[in-house]
């Protein structure tokens, strides 16, 4: 009954349905994150004197680690700060909150909603300025963002060198490595060599042009002989972001 | 009357927090690959041990909520998890429901069922998400998974009864020991 009500009601109606289903657990993302940060608090201030000795060495270990670990994480972000100096559009930083439910989808959810000036179709790209993925729905407080790889997230592309378009789209067979995509349409007479460059081309409007996409790693002729395909390994490790950038002004 | 509904608000509690595991959990993801999804194994647990009335509304919320949180079509997930737990539910006095292996059976099934019928409804509504064999490998290694939820939450759900309930009624045993007439001969 219920389920024959849901395919019913207007598209409209159950999309905002669903976000209000899906803002249910907003309590549970607050409570999630406060006890991270009370058990992080914690963790520094509980002491053991029992241990001193030991945990002297191993804070002195410790310390070497973090400093290596400070040092990576002050390239990236000095990176990141030129990219934001560097590039002509406005954007915004946001955390990944959350994962699609199902292991068919590739859409990361984001803490940042309308009331943050998100809007839908926006370009995400990663800290370092790579392409991730497009705003697809928005709420309040949060929204989705369909990665680059996922079947709604096709958009056209070209390779930096020789300037040739195609289409990227989600692999034909599923693939575990989020970081392999398709790209296709190319010309059958140009030459595509492993480790070509490739870049949105700014057509269709939904991306800005020379955002970087990721490079080639293999090409062969499509089975009628038209067009050429190519495999791309996609620069953005899109399994372990943490934080992306939302392109709000381009 | 007011057990039932502490059942029930605890049962929709589980789901709730499972599917919300599911989506902002990433663990699982980072170590085996893929997000383990456990509901069918909450269904067929459900549907062995508590009433009709609690598979609906178990099937109802978890599919809502599995739904919300993803690209899949707006209630899709409500069927399958509804039919998964009402054929358990119907067939529960005809099957060794308190076995180990049979539990976990029920589990593996239900959850290879879930998969399929997920895909099917999907091609209905002309919705293609991404499938390949990798991804049958991954329904079979969650399939596993569900099986060994089933005794899991049998287990959880004794030590809950323990815990919420009355002690039962054992008209030998007594309190004090030294209080009991032993009759016969040493």
């Amino acid at each position: 009954m219920a389920l024959i009500l849901l395919l019913i009601i207007p598209e409209i109606a159950r999309a905002k349905l669903k976000s209000t289903i899906g803002g249910m657990f907003l309590p549970a993302i607050g409570v999630s994150s406060a006890g991270h940060n009370v058990l992080g608090v914690l963790s520094e201030k509980s002491p053991n004197p029992v241990q001193d000795e030991i945990n002297n060495q191993s804070l002195i270990s410790d310390s070497k680690l973090e400093n290596i670990q400070l040092r990576a994480e002050n390239l990236r972000l000095r990176e990141a700060a030129e990219w934001g100096l560097r590039v002509p559009w406005r954007t915004k930083l946001a955390q990944v909150i959350g994962r699609d439910s199902f292991n068919w989808w590739r859409r990361v959810k984001l803490n940042l909603g309308s009331q943050h000036g998100i809007r839908s179709n926006q370009p995400v790209v990663s800290i370092e300025g790579n392409l991730v993925g497009r705003i697809s729905e928005v709420g309040l407080k949060t929204s989705w963002a369909v990665l680059v790889g996922d079947p709604n997230c096709s958009f056209s592309a070209l390779i930096k060198s020789s300037r040739q378009q195609g289409g990227i789209v989600s692999p034909k067979r599923f693939n575990s490595n989020y970081r392999i995509v398709e790209l296709t349409y190319l010309p059958n007479d140009i030459e595509v060599r492993p480790g070509n460059v490739v870049v949105t081309s700014g057509l269709g409007g939904a991306f800005p042009k020379e955002i970087p996409v990721g490079q080639v790693e293999d090409s062969w002729l499509s089975r009628d002989g038209l067009y050429l395909e190519a495999k791309i390994k996609i620069h953005a490790d899109l399994n372990r972001l943490e934080e992306v950038r939302i392109l709000t002004d381009y | 009357m007011i057990f039932r509904i502490g059942k029930m608000l605890l049962l929709l509690l589980g789901a709730y927090f499972l599917t919300f595991m599911q989506s902002y959990w990433h663990g699982p993801r980072l170590w085996l690959g893929f997000q383990p999804d456990l509901t069918p194994a909450l269904l067929v647990f459900v549907g062995m041990t508590m009433g009709a009335g609690y598979v609906s509304s178990l099937a109802l919320a978890a599919g809502l909520w599995l739904d919300s949180l993803s690209a899949n079509p707006f209630g899709i997930s409500i069927f399958p998890l509804f039919f998964v737990g009402w054929v358990v539910f119907c067939i529960r006095e005809k099957i060794m429901i308190r076995e180990f292996m049979a539990q976990i059976y029920l589990g593996v099934i239900a959850s290879l069922f879930v998969f399929l019928f997920q895909l099917i409804l999907l091609g209905m509504l002309s919705v293609s998400p991404m499938i390949g064999w990798e991804m049958a490998f991954w329904s079979l290694l969650n399939a596993f998974f569900c099986g060994l939820s089933v005794p899991l939450f049998s287990c959880l759900h004794k030590v809950f009864r323990r815990w919420f309930s009355n002690s039962p009624y054992e008209p030998n045993k007594w309190l004090n020991n030294n209080r009991q007439i032993v009759r016969g001969k040493d």
